[in-house]
């Protein structure tokens, strides 16, 4: 793969060589104030805290957004100690806070999961200001010598690609087998179709598939490989290595192995066992899924829910059950292959629009309502338009209030797939419609899956009583699919029951009928009858003040990157309060180097890159998932290998030199750049 | 010579006239002189730009036409309207509801599923009763729910790995665990290598689109589930069908396809050969010898899915290659699911290590979905070890099904199609008027199909299917057997009708009651169950004569 920029370096020779490189001295100081020398200090300083923490005896809550949980602190211990079999020092700094504990912080998380963060000035809400409409995404053109080289680059990777299967069909025929038709039988796979894989993707497959092990938390744990031969093998070296994780799904923090989830989980798989043993209707439903549905409908704020142990499944499963023949399928056209999935399933007519592009959309509905269907030009018998919260690959916000003005208007009904969004936007944690501050039940119906910010899997769809009676029973999962294990039940539960806290709701809960139209109120807490009784959940996530910190560290930390790239002159997509975070880089030789110059760091940070097809040719990027469970410190961590990288690989071709700033004085200016929207 | 030209003359006279028009009307066109002198000069200066532009336009319209979201604006079937009149027509539009309330008869099917509280297993707790009561609805052949050992190994993963793994496999969500168990797995069946889904559902549906593209062909079973149909759809491929677990049947429409082949002088394309292990909707069992032998005789690729057989026949359960002693590298796609067989959750693909790599970047419910909790891999590898070293439990499970057989096959009011060693038992209404047969030839070998007229392979409906129940009668067998699963409910034995999507199956299968036993009762348990059921079904079908 040739580079356009200044660094070339054999592709796919994984292991630099252990020599320290520019970039491990100049990150030692990543962390801003001294690292604790030794474990033995931080864990005298921990056990410490503890101990003058059970002292105290004082109120839990007593310390600002942390409280004690005297049996989580201690086995978070164990966790620290068994975590240095694997790496004996911190000299990356991502085993031990910045600063050790002061007596009146007492943390329940295991750094390496969730970080520990106390100050409270790094934080903030998650809220679209009230009134204003959302600006319109610009997405930022490179100059054009970045454009011409990668269309270049690409070019070059084409014309290599076949003449190094012309070359290779007549000197080694034996590993172009499987490409062609043998003994009467036709590839599986031709050489034509499989031309993208073999030839491009595989000089970037040390970037893809990496495997991990441990908690997808704050930091993950790298099984490290090498590959001989070009990547066409990895072989695994036995070491591992642990890694700044800025990559999983992980929005809320909840993957964690210990704390109140993690405890929940345990006792689940104590009492229910591991499976739910059968599908929804034919003997696989227990008591925990009538509540966990109960549980997600309240938090959504939507009549009733039900419950699939597969996000994707629940699109391509549900989707079919809404519409079919003589229905229409609008969709944006970046959205997620489940829904595409459903909707070629359904058998119903699908057109597409622009993204997030509310003039496209309103003309396609002009046209596909005055024309009707094809041919026959008979009314459709409905139009359902389908769009996510979040955009997993842009980080652009839907325009929620826009597409409910044309709903009024055009009569279609709104799918709304809140996969990355629910959880990790809005004031309350409830995705779109609590960040735009409208109404769910102004959307028909509300998907989301558990695998983002719930630490958890599957998905769920919400909506009208009759309309989720419907899919029960029409729905492909309900007789087919297996139901959710209780495990996982218990993880959603468990999380969401901390985002909501726990209580007894407000007066309004009888009048929440008659306000349907009105002004949205978000539902209140989960009332403790709405959860498993043998559920118990720490003080700290009971009362609603952990979740609550955490969704507002979540809105710091995406505002904090976001707005911190842009000032340190990098193109960036999506809306400031995404915390997917997309950087762009274009030529397609930056991607594998971004990914190695920031895993080879001193602090090692691990990021996705993602190209063609799953972006448009052009636009490859890096793309960052912001957590709640990471500090302000990590962030910073962060901006600084950017800082660095993106001046070695040329990527800074945002803001004019003249606007940027320097990655002290963002650092400096953190919170203004955190809150600011 | 001349003559020749003297009777060609009208024809080119004609043609002249023609062009001559056909330029004049070019001309009027607007802004054809700007392309015409384009055309010139690009063509005097460089005549294989023309031939390249040539093939561009030409690709460029054939896209255009292969779309099929493209917009129909210019469309011959395009309707010129004014603003007002398109305003004036979405104000007239009225669109359905998008959900029709259920039927009554649905809300009470609906509210007659049963709820287990607690923990499933042989013998849960109901919560509209409150009592236990013995279990013959579940998926737990092996008995592995409720396992302190898998219980405890579950827990110290939570402990290590957190609940989720927060990402698709490509994207830092492939653990440790998840190769351990797809590891686990190809060795157990004894293929190279394996591959994990998040959900066993949705496993087929994916791995079919993988392969199998348009122009590629398909022979599939008729009565083949959901999920395949589902993968069948999607995959645009041609499809031929046969009759129900008729290999025979399958041989003529392999026959069929390839006189096709040679009429047509096509190219060699992928076929595939799709049928089940043990079939979901009547229990019946696949001859896989034979099936095997007619795969390589014409030369397809075999995708079988094992979920309701792997983890419940052959002697360590590793599902009908052990059963049929086949090695299981001659099936060249082998599902299965982890969820029925190893009371975890999700599913696999096992085969060679071409057909397991394709799919890690082809199938779309492995790439663009999160990969399965750690503690759930764990789980199913811990049971694949149970499974390993304790092959009594097949023969408990066994034993079960020839004591539930020997007590269900002496009933005349019922017919069960299912193979007598399927540890899912499909129990049918047994017909009033004997002519109708059972959906299927309850012979597993597919030898008694000499006498019927053979069907369309191109359409899913056997010409068999002709004696098909009439919506009344239908309904009317389901409520039969609503009666005896309440019946047997009062006697505290949980079984369930096979539930389905009506409408939505391309051919209905007919009610049924589906057994799914366990090695987790005792022969005597069992039997004792069954025997409810017997009493039950004879109690409410013999009212009926
Ligand atoms: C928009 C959207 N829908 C659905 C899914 C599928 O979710 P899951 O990973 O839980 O299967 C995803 C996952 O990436 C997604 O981004």
């Amino acid at each position: 793969m040739p580079f356009s920029s200044p660094l070339p370096s054999p592709m796919a020779l994984n292991k630099p060589p252990p020599s320290p490189s520019i970039f491990k001295k100049r990150s030692s100081s990543a962390l801003g104030g001294p690292i604790p020398s030794s474990a033995a200090s931080y864990l005298t300083a921990l056990s410490q805290a503890d101990a003058r923490a059970r002292n105290a005896n004082g109120s839990p809550t007593s310390t600002p957004a942390l409280s004690l949980s005297s049996s989580v602190t201690s086995s978070s211990e164990d966790t620290v100690l068994h975590d240095y079999a694997d790496n004996d020092s911190n000299a990356n700094g991502l085993l031990l806070p910045a600063r050790p504990p002061t007596s009146e912080q007492v943390f329940t998380t295991v750094h390496t999961e969730f970080g520990h963060c106390a100050n409270e000035e790094y934080r903030t809400t998650s809220q679209h200001p009230p009134g204003t409409p959302l600006p319109p995404h610009v997405e930022q053109d490179p100059p054009y010598y970045i454009l011409l080289s990668t269309y270049i680059s690409y070019l070059i990777l084409i014309c290599l690609g076949h003449v190094r299967d012309f070359v290779g069909k007549r000197l080694s025929p034996a590993s172009y087998r499987h490409l062609m038709p043998r003994n009467g039988y036709a590839p599986l796979n031709s050489d034509f179709d499989s031309f993208y894989t073999r030839r491009l993707k595989t000089r970037m497959d040390e970037c893809f598939s990496q495997p991990v092990t441990g908690v997808a938390g704050r930091t993950i744990l790298l099984l490290d490989r090498i590959s001989p031969d070009y990547n066409h093998t990895q072989i695994f070296t036995g070491t591992r290595t642990r890694a700044l994780n800025i990559s999983s799904y992980n929005y809320l923090g909840f993957a964690q192995a210990r704390g109140g989830c993690a405890d929940a989980v345990e006792e689940s798989i104590k009492r229910y066992g591991i499976s739910s043993l059968g599908s929804r209707l034919e003997g696989g439903s227990t008591d925990l899924h009538t509540i966990s549905e109960a549980l997600v409908a309240n938090f959504v704020g939507m009549e009733d829910a039900l419950i699939s142990s597969m996000g994707f499944a629940t699109n391509s499963t549900i989707i079919p059950a809404l519409v079919g023949k003589g229905s229409l399928v609008i969709s944006d056209e970046l959205n997620h292959a489940s829904i595409r999935f459903g909707t070629r399933i359904s058998g119903s007519h699908v057109r597409m629009f622009k993204h997030n592009n509310m003039k496209s959309l309103e003309n396609l509905l002009k046209e596909v309502i005055s024309q009707g269907q094809p041919k026959t030009h008979r009314p459709w018998k409905k139009i359902l338009v389908i769009v996510e919260g979040l955009y997993s690959m842009e980080g652009t916000l839907v325009n929620l209030p826009a597409i409910l003005e044309l709903k009024k208007k055009y009569k279609f009904y709104l799918f709304v797939d809140e996969a990355h969004s629910i959880g990790a936007l809005g004031p309350h944690g409830r995705g779109v419609a609590d960040y735009f501050g409208v109404n769910p039940r102004s959307i028909d119906i509300l998907m989301g899956t558990f695998t983002k910010s719930f630490g958890a899997a599957g998905g769920y769809v919400s909506g009208s009583k009759a309309l989720i009676d419907r899919l029960r029973v029409y729905g492909h999962s309900g007789p087919y699919a297996e139901a959710m294990t209780p495990s996982v039940l218990t993880q959603v539960v468990a999380s969401m029951a901390s985002i909501m806290g726990i209580a007894l709701p407000p007066e309004m809960a009888s009048s929440s009928k008659l306000a349907i139209e009105q002004e949205y109120h978000h539902p209140g807490p989960a009332p403790p009858s709405s959860l498993p009784s043998w559920l118990s959940l720490p003080p700290n996530l009971a009362s609603g003040a952990e979740g609550s910190s955490r969704l507002r560290r979540l809105a710091f930390n995406s505002r904090y990157l976001h707005n911190g790239l842009i000032k340190l002159g990098f193109i960036t997509y999506g809306h400031p309060s995404s915390p997917i975070v997309p950087l762009l880089l274009f030529n397609p030789g930056k991607m594998n180097m971004f990914h190695r110059l920031m895993k080879d760091r001193q602090t090692p940070i691990i990021v996705v890159v993602v190209a063609y097809p799953a972006t448009p040719l052009v636009t490859s990027r890096v793309r960052f998932c912001v957590s709640a469970a990471h500090t302000k410190e990590d962030i910073d961590t962060v901006l600084k290998a950017c800082d660095e990288v993106g001046d070695v690989l040329d990527l800074k071709h945002g803001l004019p030199k003249r606007q940027r700033w320097t990655v002290e004085e963002i650092m400096k200016r953190a919170v203004e750049l955190g809150t600011m929207a | 010579m001349n003559a020749t030209s003297t009777t060609l003359e009208p024809v080119f006279a004609f043609l002249e006239s023609t062009l001559s028009t056909a330029q004049t009307t070019f001309d009027k066109l607007p802004g054809s002189a700007v392309v015409l002198r384009y055309v010139k000069s690009s063509h005097r200066n460089d005549p294989g730009r023309t031939v390249l532009e040539l093939i561009l336009f030409a690709f460029a319209v054939w896209t255009l036409l292969q779309s099929r979201t493209r917009a129909d604006r210019n469309g011959k079937h395009f309707i010129q309207f004014s603003e007002k009149e398109i305003d004036e027509l979405i104000d007239e539009w009225i669109p359905e509801p998008l959900a029709q309330p259920l039927t009554s008869t649905e809300q009470s099917d609906l509210a007659s599923m049963p709820i287990i509280a607690g923990p499933n297993g042989p013998k849960p707790k109901l919560v509209s009763t409150g009592k236990t009561a013995v279990n013959l609805a579940s998926f737990n052949f092996t008995g592995l729910a409720g396992n302190e050992h898998i219980k405890q190994r579950a827990v110290e993963t939570l402990r290590k790995y957190g609940l989720g793994s927060c990402g698709p496999p490509g994207f830092y969500g492939t653990l440790d665990v998840h190769m351990d168990l797809e590891n686990d797995i190809a060795d157990f069946l004894g293929t190279e290598a394996c591959i994990l889904y998040s959900q066993g559902f949705s496993t087929v549906s994916s791995v079919i689109p993988a392969f199998c593209k348009r122009g590629d062909i398909i022979v599939a079973d008729r009565a083949v589930n959901f999920a395949i149909q589902k993968g069948i759809q999607i995959s645009r491929s041609t499809v031929r069908w046969f009759d129900h677990n008729d290999l025979n049947s399958l041989e003529e429409v392999l026959i069929g396809v390839e006189k096709e082949r040679k009429r047509r002088r096509g190219p060699v394309t992928r076929r595939f050969i799709i049928t089940e292990g043990i079939f979901q909707k009547d229990g019946v069992m696949v001859d896989l010898p034979k099936l095997i032998e007619l795969k390589y005789k014409y030369k397809y690729r075999l995708i079988l899915d094992e979920t309701y057989s792997f983890g419940a026949v052959g002697r360590t359960g590793r599902g009908l290659t052990e059963l049929y002693n086949v090695p299981a590298e001659k099936v060249d796609i082998l599902l299965g699911s982890c969820a029925v067989g190893l009371a975890s959750c999700g599913g696999f693909c096992a085969g060679s290590r071409v057909v397991i790599d394709h799919q890690r970047i082809n199938g779309p419910s492995f790439v663009f979905s999160a990969s399965m909790p750690a503690l759930l891999a764990v789980s199913a590898s811990e049971g694949i070890n149970i499974l390993r070293s304790t092959p009594s439990i097949f023969e408990t499970l066994q034993e079960n099904i020839r004591t539930a057989r020997a007590v269900l096959d002496k009933l005349d009011c019922i017919t069960i199609p299912s193979h007598p060693a399927s540890p899912v038992i499909h129990v049918n209404v047994r017909a009033s008027h004997p002519a109708a047969p059972p959906m299927s030839p309850s012979a597993s070998t597919g030898s008694g199909s000499s006498k019927h007229q053979h069907s369309n392979p191109q359409s899913i409906v056997s010409s068999k299917d002709k004696s098909q129940l009439t919506p009344a009668e239908y309904e009317g067998e389901e409520r039969l057997l609503q009666e005896v699963i309440e019946e047997c409910l009062g006697q505290g034995v949980i079984v369930t009708r096979a539930k389905g999507l009506k409408g939505q199956e391309v051919v209905e299968p007919r009610p049924s009651i589906r057994l799914a036993l366990t090695s987790a009762l005792t022969k005597k348990e069992t039997e004792k169950a069954v025997g409810v059921l017997k009493a039950a079904l004879v109690k409410v079908l013999g009212k009926r004569r």
